[in-house]
């Protein structure tokens, strides 16, 4: 615990600024992966368990095509197309299968997903740690914001993951498709009544959540260690990000993936060993006082 | 009726004892017996899981706690206060009971998927303090120094195969303490919350007060385990509360199967044979679990030992549905 | 038996129940009727404890039991059936009604000794027998038929002795000839027990059959009360059905 470390860097606008980028960035990558989560999970009630998987192989994706093309377009493409398309795969090929089995069945069947891909991982790119790198575009100086350096890939991907962010808001608050996906995260019975071809929406929604994922796996490519299992941990935050911003809600993702960001950017100064029992508090004492999350619906 | 299904309980309780002791004998090397240990930490973790989601349908994401809480408590008593090993074991087990009885009174309040993730939650706190609390748990390297054990009553543990067999008894005990229970009226009210919880509160069931009991007794059984694991590994390790290994608690009970009493000690069996042998053979243990696993969910749908459940009474069924038959057709005749 | 006083309750400003007064005496039978959102199963999930009301008594066996938990309600004997069977799919007819005996008995907290007891079983073999599902004990109760989903739910409820039985829609999504047979099987039961019995019901016919007074709900009110003759003749009631898709129903 070092509480007058977490002072110092709160009272120096330069380590602050740091911090902040740095909670920026954590929190902006949990958000398309929890949102991806949170809206499968609201519309089908499937906890995806390999959604921690689709983020890793998002990010290997991602390097493939850099590797290959050296362009950072492509392999953002690549990442967050490739993962849209193996989401459909996944869910026609097998979770449609096991629909209104016992809710562990399917939580089964996306673990060993989890196993098989960080094996495959392991057998196409090997097990030891890659490296993407940067694209030549984003190697110039940072910028300055108060005395504290903000490199200019954070500065992009934080404006992405807002345009993200906000286009997915307007495509679930304000389209005909975004208002199916609410009907049916209230009542899917309605929906089926309505007319509307679940087996479609189904598909697309976890396309767009697996989408989400793999995004998020090729903005982090550049700027994080590519390793087999790196999904885990963000799996496990993503779980906490949903469960404080309540399932299903978008805006309850954002804040509570830029809380947890802030939280582990600046816990990481102060009581380092700790972080993880706080974020495992909070989502505790959520669950106690307000189980449907902060921003869900009253259940 | 009552009499006889308790006696039949205790002879096969006896028999499998009898199976387990003797098992070492047919292999010589210390191997197998240590296969066979961790067969059986697991399982009582499993096991005990199932008394939860199997029985009451309360689906625990931190059923790992308790089992790290035994391993730990015991390991620290034994390392520091030098006192005897059934006393170490009472207080271990003891305090992991407390530990759940105050979770659970927090926990047990919440449904399904909300339930699944306050357990996690605690657990993971825990986790977090074994890390944090570096001078009481040795931190991220885990209980270092290794757990004496020393004899009591004569029994001396230092002697591997004594080790074994008195794993074996705990063991053995443990589950057919935790049949009793489930073959109890309060098991069936677990069945009653398991189907229906309102309905069961609308019969005049206690649903929290049965809950908690539950939470409460799982937990102590799973401390057991943990209690076995510290002692065959002279330490514990922080991964014993990591929600890796409550999720693994929970594969074994989705493999094995969470409707026959001894499904989810088959998913254990069958899942450290899997680990043993393909770790040997292969150096992919990942890949060929996961597929194992998929065929299961594909084919399947259920555990193995609820598969076979289930054709059997469909086969008695359409037995009986065939009597009938035959009983109408010699009436026509 | 049961004396309810001035129950009163709204949902977010809307009124679901006001000013109910109604009394069941020891031992009556009786149907509750009115067209659909009059209140009815509101007013079962009032007096059963599983809403709270705003105002009112509910006076159950000589004591005040608005406001407290339904698990006591239940206890001091108020139980009730569903109108969509509520039952334990996963276990067998016997397995389920014992269980529901031994919650009577005090038992469902018993860790040790074996399940089921012999006094809880002869008791429930009583009650199956009584309600005539003997021949399906051993079957898992998902793979009853809906009637006997429907019976099994009011076994359950009659494994605890009650001394004041609800029963939501006894014969809710039946044919008319399964219809008739049940509320026969209700009858029987009623005059076997000898409880207090208060039924929900949209079949106007089967009500005047059985029942010995009628208690009609509109909006949340009483809109009337009666022997079966007299709610017959009466206009207000004519009106209110005719009034509603339910005139067919009930013609």
């Amino acid at each position: 615990m070092d509480l007058t470390a977490l002072a110092g860097c709160l009272g120096s606008t330069a380590c602050a600024v740091t911090q902040i980028t740095t909670g920026l960035i954590i929190g902006t990558l949990l958000f398309l992966v929890a949102s991806g989560l949170s809206l499968i999970f609201g519309v089908l009630g499937v906890i995806n368990f390999a959604h921690g998987a689709f983020y890793m192989l998002g990010a290997y994706f991602a390097y493939a095509a850099y590797v290959a093309t050296e362009s950072f377009v492509l392999a953002f493409l690549a990442g967050a197309g490739g993962m849209a398309i193996f989401g459909v795969l996944f869910e026609t090929l097998f979770l449609r299968r096991i629909y209104g089995r016992d809710v562990l069945m399917q939580l089964l069947l996306c673990y060993a997903f989890v196993l098989i891909l960080d094996d495959v991982v392991k057998i196409v790119w090997g097990a030891e740690y890659k490296m993407m790198g940067l694209p030549q575009v984003f190697a110039v100086p940072p910028y300055f914001i108060l005395g504290g350096p903000v490199p200019a890939y954070y500065a992009f991907m934080i404006a992405a993951a807002v345009v993200v962010g906000v286009a997915l808001w307007f495509a679930i608050a304000k389209t005909r498709f975004g208002k199916v996906v609410r009907a049916a995260a209230i009542n899917p019975q309605m929906v089926g009544a309505l007319g509307i071809n679940t087996t479609l929406l189904y598909a697309g929604v976890f396309a767009l959540g697996s989408m989400l994922a793999g995004a998020a796996g090729a903005f982090a490519a550049p700027v994080r260690a590519l390793t087999p299992g790196m999904g885990l941990s963000i799996l496990i935050e993503s779980f906490i990000v949903t469960v404080i911003g309540g399932m299903g809600s978008i805006v309850g993702a954002f804040v509570a993936a830029l809380l947890i960001g802030f939280l582990r950017a600046f816990g990481s100064i102060g009581f380092p060993l700790f972080v993880d029992g706080l974020m495992f508090l909070m989502m505790a004492l959520v669950l106690v006082l307000k189980p449907s999350g902060l921003f869900g619906k009253q259940v | 009726m009552r009499g006889r299904s308790f006696l039949r309980d205790l002879v096969i309780a006896l028999v499998g004892l009898a199976v387990l002791a003797f098992i070492p004998y047919f292999h010589g090397g210390p191997a197998l017996r240590d296969f066979m240990i961790y067969v059986i930490a697991y399982g009582m973790l499993a096991m005990s899981l199932n008394l939860l989601i199997g029985f009451t349908g309360l689906v625990s994401f931190g059923h790992a706690a308790y089992f790290a809480s035994g391993a730990y408590i015991f390991g620290i008593v034994m390392q520091r206060t030098g006192a005897s090993l059934p006393l170490a074991f009472v207080i271990a087990v003891g305090s992991t009971a407390l530990l759940a009885l105050v979770i659970g009174a927090i926990c047990v309040r919440l449904k399904e998927i909300y339930f699944a993730f306050i357990t996690l939650a605690f657990q993971m706190m825990i986790h977090a303090i074994i890390l944090t609390w570096v001078p009481l748990t040795g931190g991220d390297q885990g209980l270092m120094g290794g757990i004496p054990r020393p004899p009591f009553l004569g029994i001396r543990l230092s002697d591997p195969y004594t080790f074994y067999l008195t794993c074996c008894i705990l063991f053995v005990a443990c589950l057919f303490l935790l049949r009793q229970i489930t073959e109890s009226p309060f098991g069936y009210t677990l069945r009653m919350i398991r189907d229906n919880p309102e309905r069961a509160l609308f019969l005049g069931v206690n649903v929290f007060r049965a809950k908690l009991i539950a939470f409460v007794l799982a937990g102590t059984v799973a401390s057991v385990g943990g209690i076995m694991l510290a002692l065959f590994a002279s330490g514990a390790y922080p991964d014993f509360a990591f929600w890796t290994t409550s999720g693994e608690a929970i594969f074994m009970i989705m493999l094995g199967g969470s409707q026959v009493f001894l499904g989810p000690l088959l998913g254990a069996a069958i899942l450290h044979t899997l680990e043993h042998y393909v770790t040997i053979y292969a150096e992919h243990y990942g890949l060929v679990l996961g597929i194992v696993i998929l065929i299961a969910v594909l084919g399947l749908r259920r555990g193995i030992a609820d598969f076979v459940l289930e054709a059997w009474r469909n086969r008695r069924a359409a037995a009986g549905r065939e009597a009938a038959d035959d009983a109408a057709a010699r009436r026509e005749a | 038996m049961l004396r309810i006083e001035n129950l009163s309750k709204n949902f977010g400003g809307v009124v679901a129940m006001k000013n109910v007064s109604l009394h069941f005496p020891q031992g009556s039978l009786t149907a509750v009727i009115g067209p659909n959102g009059a209140g009815k199963t509101t007013f079962f999930n009032l007096i059963s404890g599983h809403i709270r009301a705003d105002s009112g008594r509910v006076i159950f066996d000589g004591e005040d039991v608005a406001g407290r938990s339904s698990l006591e309600i239940v206890r001091r004997g108020m139980c009730r059936a569903f109108q969509i069977a509520k039952i334990f799919p996963e276990m067998t007819l016997e397995e389920s009604l014992t269980a529901a005996v031994a919650s009577r008995r005090g038992e469902s907290l018993k860790l040790f000794g074996r399940f089921p007891g012999t006094a809880a079983r002869e008791r429930a073999r009583e009650i199956m027998e009584l309600v005539g599902l003997s021949h399906r004990a051993g079957a898992l109760s998902r793979n009853l038929s809906h009637g006997e989903q429907k019976l099994l739910d009011i076994a359950l409820a009659l494994a605890l002795d009650p001394k004041v039985l609800l029963l939501d829609e006894p014969t809710a999504g039946m044919g008319v000839e399964e219809r008739w047979k049940m509320i026969d099987r209700v009858y029987t039961l009623w005059q076997a027990e000898r409880t207090t019995l208060i039924f929900i019901e949209h079949d106007m016919d089967i009500v005047f059959k059985i029942a010995q007074t009628v208690r009609v709900l509109k909006y949340g009110t009483v809109l009337a009360e009666g022997t079966p003759d007299e709610i017959r003749r009466n206009q207000e009631v004519i009106d209110a059905y005719l009034g509603t898709d339910h005139g067919g129903e009930a013609a």
